[in-house]
């Protein structure tokens, strides 16, 4: 009795799972975007706040990260790092489990109990010397995602940067549930939550110098790009691919063979 | 009974076909050639990238080449314009691949330079779409965690091309799609406005 009714339960599991990300799917398409467009009804003042993120990001973040990774030692940025990652592994936590992914969950805790009490609260990274799995990070915009919430409209909020209507509510979600918050408020530090932000900003930023540049140099419409980058990025982690929906290439029998040399 | 059978047997097929789609050697629509293909040119890019004494033209011509053999760029050209393409004239058509095309190699062809130092495995492959073959392979880079990026390869007559490069879930020829419509929306519908901004792209500092 027992494995059929387990068998039964993972069936309806994966039932619920590809009905959320069908009605997903609906949803998104619903918002008249095709598979060429992001959803952007707000472009004129979305891209008003990212010129100035962007202004903030040349004049102050990159500069910060550059220093930051230039001077600090790579251990000692691996144990900030892994710092932060502790303190946000209650909310990958509980969006895992809201999101019926129990393996996901289990290797979260595993990992945050051994850094939080072996590992000093993350200064050194004792799990991955234990050989427990690393995690994907979750949160409660992936969470509504795979309940079925489609993104809505695109927005780019100020110092937070991109986001959509579906994400933006699960930030503020994850920001009320964050234990470390209610924690720090609770002990009228708020001093230390700011630097909590301001340190997971730089963390992030120093990690993708490159790509950012790469991106900056090589766009002709930055915004639309990053729009673009966005987009794909939250539906892979939805989904947790890096393989979901692929589009179409077909072949342009018209011109199979293009008067057309670019190399020349 | 007859429900839970069916239950079982859907299943087992379920897991059949999961393991079937993690285990290349069972793929039967997947192209062997195409894991082959990608294996010889990361390769010879690898071999390329870390003869740091080549001189910088030299490079750039290494790249050129390779980016030739690899990749159909006309085609991702092509198909990167999308419903646009069909509104251009001829005379349009022709400027904007050749302006595409030195986008491509001023944009990556420094990296190549720059090499620090990367490797890559394949990771498997597996069929895609009516006749494509995605080779799945993680770049493993000297610091920080490995890049799952997949190519996709269409064979054609006798020769692999890639037709589009997935970075962690991100297609390049999606990203630019949806960059260059932004670019004509914002022009009125126009592609010559899209053709200007490649200009003006491609013509600063050369890469």
């Amino acid at each position: 009795m027992m494995p059929a009714t387990a068998i039964r339960s993972l069936f309806r599991t994966a039932l619920a799972a590809t009905v959320a990300l069908a009605l997903a799917g609906c949803a998104s398409g619903r918002n008249g975007t095709g598979q060429d467009e992001v959803y952007d009804p707000l472009e004129v003042p979305n891209r008003f706040v990212f010129a100035m993120n962007d202004a903030a990001d040349i004049l102050v973040i990159r500069p910060a990260a550059e220093i930051y990774a230039g001077t600090v030692p790579d251990p000692v940025r691996n144990a900030v790092q892994n710092i932060l990652e502790t303190l946000l592994a209650p909310l990958v936590i509980g969006n895992s489990l809201l999101q019926g992914d129990g393996q996901n969950a289990s290797d979260a805790t595993g990992r945050f109990m051994t850094n939080a009490i072996l590992g000093l609260g993350g200064v050194f990274d004792v799990a991955s010397t234990a050989g427990i799995p690393a995690y994907r990070t979750e949160d409660f915009g992936q969470t509504l995602g795979v309940w079925g919430v489609g993104e809505g409209p695109y927005l780019v909020l100020p110092l937070i940067g991109r986001s959509n209507a579906r994400d933006a509510v699960g930030y503020g979600v994850d920001t009320v549930a964050d234990p470390f918050r209610i924690a720090t408020s609770a002990a009228n530090a708020n001093g230390v939550l700011y630097s909590r932000s301001a340190a997971a900003a730089i963390d992030t930023r120093s990690r993708l110098l490159r790509e950012v540049d790469d991106m900056r140099r090589s766009s002709v419409d930055f915004y639309a790009a990053a729009r673009s980058l966005y987009h794909q990025q939250r539906n892979a982690s939805i989904s947790n691919s890096t393989s979901a929906g692929t589009p179409e290439f077909p072949e342009f029998p018209e011109d199979a063979k293009p008067n057309i040399s670019p190399l020349r | 009974m007859l429900t839970r059978r069916h239950l079982l047997t859907g299943a087992a097929l379920l897991a059949f076909s999961g393991w079937a789609s993690l285990n290349p050697a069972f793929a039967q629509s997947a192209d062997p050639g195409a894991g082959a293909f990608i294996q010889k040119l990361g390769t010879e890019a690898i071999n390329s990238f870390a003869n740091k004494g080549q001189p910088k033209p030299a490079a750039l011509a290494k790249f050129r080449q390779l980016l030739s053999e690899g990749f159909d760029v006309p085609y991702i050209g092509r198909w990167v314009l999308g419903r646009y393409w069909n509104q251009a004239s001829p005379q349009q058509q022709q400027e904007y691949q050749k302006l595409f095309e030195q986008l491509i190699v001023k944009t990556y062809a420094d990296r190549f330079v720059e090499y620090s130092g990367e490797t890559f495995k394949i990771t498997g492959t597996r069929p895609e779409g009516e006749s494509d073959t995605m080779v799945t392979t993680q770049i493993i880079r000297p610091a920080g965690p490995p890049v799952a990026v997949d190519w996709r390869v269409r064979k054609r007559d006798a020769s692999y091309k890639i037709i589009d490069v997935v970075v962690e879930g991100v297609s390049m020829g999606v990203t630019q799609r949806q960059e260059f419509a932004s670019v004509i929306q914002s022009n009125g519908g126009k592609i010559d406005g899209l053709i200007q901004a490649l200009r003006q792209k491609t013509a600063q500092q050369p890469g």
